[in-house]
């Protein structure tokens, strides 16, 4: 990487990640609150690149293209063969630029490790009987299931979303969770019961309303849903809870 | 004087500058028009769900990391811009036994996660710090920091003792580490810190050098190292740890090979630990006290800064280490 590459591929790298920033497309990948560390990080790299760029610009008017002996203070025309990697950093730059990948999908959802929603007791006040259906995350439904064997739905209906994770019925609805990065992403998963029809296609977003079923003795571990509408949504901006 | 670079391929990349002057631009718009040409290849490569996943997985590591890499490079650069050659080697205590542990603890001080501790790391040994203490700072720093210590405090609601099983042993771990390589490291391995960008010129220049060279060299191995951490996390499937879930030693040790293979930012680990229920709380916590000092996008960052040489004997040295004081602190407080 000469300097004039480096600045260009710097000034690429900050404009990638201010592009992914603005346009939301971030969430994709890492967690919502670190969208403005993105845009500092983005706008101090593009100034970075941008200044070594004019820096580079700048030395080859005053070298006369006669090559870099003259000037003094030696600012690095390439520091021998250790600085090839800095090309790497073009991978994702150009898969961002073109393709952005998507949000985790069904793929993942049954080659993680097991994961304990219980984890983190918390307790819940019941809901209000009669009202309408309560949209709810993934989490708060399986941890509500596990609080007292859900004695706090009072037979409320909600609305959960997320994507199908299994091609036939019963499905299970699974939305992942994520504390910095789809890289420990973690998948909440809920058991669509009572659905007629065909399924939804694997990894389409819905939007389930139903009532809380309480699992039969020895079942399966993911609490279910009495599904009383299934409704195919377009992804959601943040795809994570 | 502290030039960047030996002269044979100062020569050689003279030359090539001299005959191809634009070469670099040019190269740098080429692959990006070639990425363009191949688009409708990349669309239909991330129609299959394994490389659609291996492509996120890669794209997350890469994006999350930059705001800490930013970071250190930032920080890196105005050391070595502002701190005058010479002078760490001065102020700094001789004495390893005194200054690992005071540079071990000085980690609390820079919040973030590992992918900023590197460069600041190679700069600190670039300026004439000695290296055991420099590289216990690097151990140190991203797991015993605040940011990290709080995360973790949420992640197990109301265990405090793991919050100080994980400063303990993740502080011991980087102590013994670097008293380990100030009786026994060899310090010829880390010339290729020492040979880095010339520090000389007004500050502003070298401000701008040296975040671009540290920019592009701790980037590119991160990259690297996302590359094949996101290979082996769609490659090998996660629940092959559950099955040794139940027995204590190897339990440990799988944890902490998970925590190499995932290459978790260290503020997001704890959450991780905290959800694998199925596991004891010392393997748990060698999963926290590992992945921050050893995992692979860490260990291709220490190869690019450090040499490669350097990383075939610290990384499992401090493997070991890692796991050694988990198993001891967990042992006795959890």
């Amino acid at each position: 990487v000469n300097r004039a590459a480096g600045g260009a591929i710097t000034v690429l790298v900050g404009t990638v990640l201010l592009r992914l920033t603005l346009t939301g497309t971030y969430r994709r990948y890492v967690r919502v609150g670190m969208g403005p560390f993105l845009l500092v990080a983005g706008a101090v790299v593009i100034v970075l690149g941008m200044a070594t760029l004019v820096r580079a610009l700048r030395d080859r008017e005053r070298d006369g293209g006669t090559g870099p002996e003259g000037h003094e203070g030696d600012e690095g025309h390439g520091h021998g063969h250790d600085d090839r990697v800095g090309w790497l950093l073009l991978a994702p730059v150009a898969a961002l630029l073109l393709v952005a990948p998507p949000a985790l999908g069904s793929y993942g959802v049954d080659r993680g490790a097991a994961v304990d929603v219980r984890a983190g007791d918390s307790t819940f006040t019941p809901l209000e009987p009669g009202s309408g259906p309560v949209p709810m995350t993934l989490l708060e439904y399986n941890q509500r299931a596990f609080d007292h064997d859900g004695a706090t739905f009072n037979g409320v209906p909600v609305q959960l979303t997320g994507f199908v994770a299994d091609a036939e019925a019963p499905f299970r609805v699974v939305r992942y969770q994520i504390a910095c990065c789809a890289v420990d992403a973690a998948p909440i998963a809920v058991r669509v019961v009572g659905t007629t029809g065909a399924s939804p296609p694997r990894d389409q977003w819905v939007t389930i309303t139903g009532t809380f079923q309480p699992a039969a003795t020895g079942g399966d571990e993911i609490p279910a849903i009495a599904a009383t509408s299934v409704v195919e949504i377009p992804a959601p901006d943040d795809p994570y809870e | 004087m502290r030039v960047g670079e030996t002269a044979g391929s100062a020569e050689c990349s003279e030359q090539r500058a001299a005959v191809r002057p634009d070469w670099g631009v040019g190269l740098v718009l080429l692959v990006v028009a070639a990425a363009a040409a191949a688009r409708p290849l990349l669309d239909q490569l991330l129609d299959r769900p394994a490389v659609a996943n291996w492509a996120t997985v890669f794209v997350a590591l890469a994006v999350q990391a930059m705001p800490f890499l930013v970071l250190g490079v930032v920080v890196s650069a105005v050391v070595a811009a502002l701190v005058p050659a010479g002078f760490l080697p001065r102020v700094l205590p001789h004495r390893p036994a005194v200054a690992v542990p005071v540079a071990a603890a000085a980690g609390v001080a820079l919040p973030g996660c590992e992918c900023g501790s590197v460069p600041i790391a190679g700069r600190l040994v670039g300026q004439g710090a000695p290296a055991p203490a420099a590289l216990a700072f690097l151990l140190s720093a991203p797991a015993i920091n605040p940011v990290v210590l709080v995360a973790t405090a949420v992640a197990f609601p109301g265990k405090p003792e793991v919050v100080l099983a994980r400063f303990l042993a993740s502080l011991v771990a980087a102590i013994v580490v670097g008293l380990v390589w100030a009786g026994r490291g060899r310090d010829d391995l880390l010339e290729r810190a020492r040979r880095r960008v010339s520090t000389e010129g007004r500050p502003l220049a070298v401000l701008v050098r040296t975040a671009q060279h540290d920019l592009l060299q701790a980037g590119g191995f991160l990259i690297l190292g996302a590359a094949i951490a996101a290979t082996l996390q769609t490659v090998v499937p996660r629940d092959v740890v559950d099955t040794v879930a139940g027995s204590g030693p190897l339990a440990l040790l799988a944890l902490a090979g998970l925590a190499v293979v995932m290459a978790i930012c260290s503020e997001a680990d704890a959450f991780v630990a905290a959800s694998l229920t199925q596991f004891s709380l010392t393997a748990r916590l060698g999963f926290m006290v590992v992945g921050p000092m050893v995992d692979v996008k860490l260990v291709a960052m220490q190869a690019g800064t450090f040499g490669r040489g350097f990383t075939a004997r610290f990384a499992p040295l401090t493997f070991a280490a890692a796991v050694a004081s988990s198993a001891v602190i967990g042992w006795w407080l959890l």
